[in-house]
């Protein structure tokens, strides 16, 4: 039974649903209460909203394991409820990987470093978690991979999130700069552009575009 | 003197080694194979495809950098260093745009490398003009230059408002 499936039927229940055997995650474990998930627990520590985004997406997408539902069981502490209704939180993460999909050849590379633009919250709740998690990193320029290791999330997951705020223009491109070496050069650009002109349209004639 | 380097990069068939044949004095030296996948063409870049100019007493290299993920290490290692970098992009084929921008990203947040896009294919409308490619890039539209990679005086296009954005630089600094 897919995890899709599963979720919604257990979640009518109060308790915990164990999940193990898992090839990329530990034990995890959702507490739910009332119709909502509000609590995830990845191996023996409670995750924050953003990291529990990242581990339903694991999970859906993990297809294998086993599982064991806990009636009535609540989590020894959870310091930030996430009050989900299980039905739109998986439609919510389902839309993320449908998206993902559809983008991974467009994902920035891992090493590439963002900036920030502008200091504003995006108002969908997927990209504002990880804006309010992310941005003092991307102030100072930041590449999925670091924020990957900063966030605890997987690196896959921080190139999505890195290619909708660049879509969104709330981050862009480092761009690296080297001042003394562009002084080097322009010294010679000024002889390649006379060369250049010279050789592809004569003396007369100049270019324009 | 010593030689300096263009690096010419982009998408599987932007049209990078068609634009080093069109613009180098020597033979190009290729490092084409056939495709093990479907890219739209029978053959691509591996390695890299080489062509050189001599301008006056200076000696300029055009390197073409592989367009496929896998090459990724060869971006970095031939942009190390160069004078500038051109990133073409297909004029007719918009669904590159987003791999060629992350490319583009990827180079320049880590080589302090002067660039323009190439937009090829203008010889072939309908196609996208760099007035249109520019807002996608999020780059000033000085950096764009629509080319047909085919024909020398258009081909050089690019590498000529490169030096000219380079001199620019150096005026306002």
């Amino acid at each position: 039974m897919s995890l899709d499936d599963l979720l919604p039927f257990l979640s009518s229940r109060d308790g915990a649903l164990e999940l193990f055997n898992l090839k990329r995650l530990p034990r995890v474990t959702l507490y739910f209460r009332k119709g909502k998930l509000n609590c995830v627990y990845l191996g023996n520590k409670p995750v924050d909203s953003l990291q529990a985004r990242s581990v339903i997406g694991e999970l859906i997408e993990a297809r294998k394991g086993s599982f064991e539902f806990i009636p009535n069981s609540r989590p020894p502490a959870c310091p930030e409820v996430l009050g989900w209704p299980v039905d739109r939180m998986l439609i919510s993460v389902t839309t993320t990987y449908d998206e993902y999909a559809q983008v991974s050849d467009r994902l920035p590379h891992p090493e590439t470093v963002f900036k920030l633009t502008h200091i504003a919250v995006p108002d969908d709740t997927r990209l504002s978690d990880f804006w309010k998690r992310a941005h003092i990193y991307l102030q100072e320029g930041a590449s999925a991979q670091q924020l990957s290791a900063k966030l605890g999330m997987p690196v896959d997951h921080t190139r999505f999130y890195l290619l909708k705020l660049q879509q969104l223009g709330a981050v862009a491109a480092a761009r690296a700069h080297a001042p003394q070496k562009q002084e080097r050069r322009a010294g010679v650009a000024a002889r390649l552009l006379g060369s250049l002109k010279k050789r592809f349209f004569g003396e007369g004639s100049a270019w324009s575009h | 003197m010593e030689p300096l380097k263009v690096v010419v990069a982009g998408p599987v068939g932007a049209g990078k080694s068609t634009l080093i044949r069109t613009l180098s004095e020597t033979e190009v030296v290729d490092t084409d194979a056939l495709a093990s996948e479907n890219i739209g063409k029978a053959t691509t870049t591996v390695a890299m495809d080489y062509g050189t100019l001599h301008l006056g007493d200076q000696l300029l290299y055009l390197f073409g950098t592989p367009g496929q993920d896998r090459f990724d290490f060869m971006w970095d290692v031939l942009s190390e260093g160069a004078l500038g970098l051109l990133m073409l992009i297909r004029g007719d084929r918009p669904e590159d745009f987003g791999p060629a921008r992350r490319l583009l990203d990827y180079i320049t947040s880590r080589q302090p490398v002067p660039f323009v896009i190439g937009v090829t294919r203008q010889d072939q409308p309908p196609v996208w003009g760099p007035e249109e490619v520019a807002p996608f890039f999020g780059v000033p539209l000085e950096r764009v230059v629509g080319l047909n990679a085919k024909d020398p005086r258009s081909a050089v296009g690019p590498l000529l408002r490169l030096l000219e954005l380079i001199l620019a630089e150096e005026q306002a600094t």
